[in-house]
């Protein structure tokens, strides 16, 4: 063991517990945020946030009503609704994930999700 | 007929490393690391890589891969292991060429250790085309560590005692 092994130790357990501390943050930064549309309990459309749907509109049509949603910089609100009392349209933007906005008359909720890595694994194998 | 003796050497390095990762296999690891690997069919390649040179530790390498993958069944991780060991021999033929007065066999042990687990994240995240895989790449790192520490120590051990028994082959580079 010459002090050349010794500074290799010490650098890579720098640069790998830097490197965890960077990915904990970016994990929890929930860089995968999406909208999830949900109609009468059933997935309608899962939306990514990404520059391609910056001040997108997307129009739901089911048959429990019409809804105008526009998708912002990692938001979402809802600007049109056919329902009596539009709480939706009120409600304005939402952007954290567990925030939902639902419209009770057109039984439609719109959730963002923010998935993290460690979440999800599909299975281990040794 | 002067290379049959390196021929049988190097044969019984490949059926000793595959030997070594079969086991491996059989040992779980006490993490809940996947992929988290000894490595002990580095120490294999390590000890051809000094006893011989990069050729017979790149043949010795990548036999043994083509080998276990026969041996297990398993195509998808060829691939890895494969990569794993390319990138980990050359990389100790380097540290071991030209910084051997800085680090000692364990110091290039741990070179090949990172350099087998960053060649398998990379091909691991070009083949399911996610780049999130990575951050596995700092416990990897953290564990190859330990992993190469003591197959350098080992190393240093096997290549002391095979100076000291067996200096014919050493002359045979």
């Amino acid at each position: 063991m010459t002090k050349g092994d010794k500074y290799l130790i010490i650098f890579i357990v720098v640069i790998s517990l830097l490197s965890l501390v960077y990915v904990k943050k970016a994990t929890t930064r929930y860089d995968e945020k999406y909208i999830l549309i949900q109609v009468d309990g059933k997935d309608y459309k899962k939306i990514f946030f990404g520059p391609e749907v910056i001040g997108k509109k997307i129009p739901i049509e089911t048959e429990f009503g019409y809804n105008l949603i526009e998708v912002g910089d990692g938001k979402v609100r809802v600007i049109e609704a056919d329902c009596p009392d539009k709480l939706d349209v009120k409600q304005g933007y939402i952007s954290n994930p567990g925030e939902v906005i639902v419209c009770l008359p057109n039984r439609l909720v719109i959730e963002i999700k923010g998935d993290s890595i460690d979440e999800d694994l599909d299975y281990i194998s040794h | 007929m002067k290379n049959l003796k390196k021929l049988i050497f190097l044969s019984l390095l490949v059926s000793l490393g595959l030997a070594l990762s079969i086991i491996e296999s059989f040992i779980p690891i006490p993490f809940i690391i996947p992929g988290a690997k000894l490595g002990l069919s580095n120490m294999v390649v390590l000890i051809t890589l000094v006893v011989f040179g990069l050729k017979e530790a790149l043949i010795v390498g990548i036999l043994k891969s083509l080998v276990f993958t026969l041996a297990t069944g398993s195509i998808s991780s060829l691939f890895y292991s494969l990569s794993g060991s390319t990138l980990s021999c050359i990389t100790m033929f380097l540290v071991f060429n030209y910084f051997s007065n800085v680090f000692s066999l364990i110091g290039v042990s741990i070179f090949g250790a990172v350099a087998h687990n960053t060649a398998q994240i990379l091909v691991a995240s070009l083949m399911m085309n996610n780049y999130k895989i990575f951050s596995y790449l700092p416990v990897l790192l953290l564990t190859s560590l330990f992993t190469g520490y003591f197959t350098g120590l080992a190393s240093i051990f096997i290549s002391k005692n095979l100076k000291k028994t067996f200096p014919k082959i050493y002359k045979t580079n």
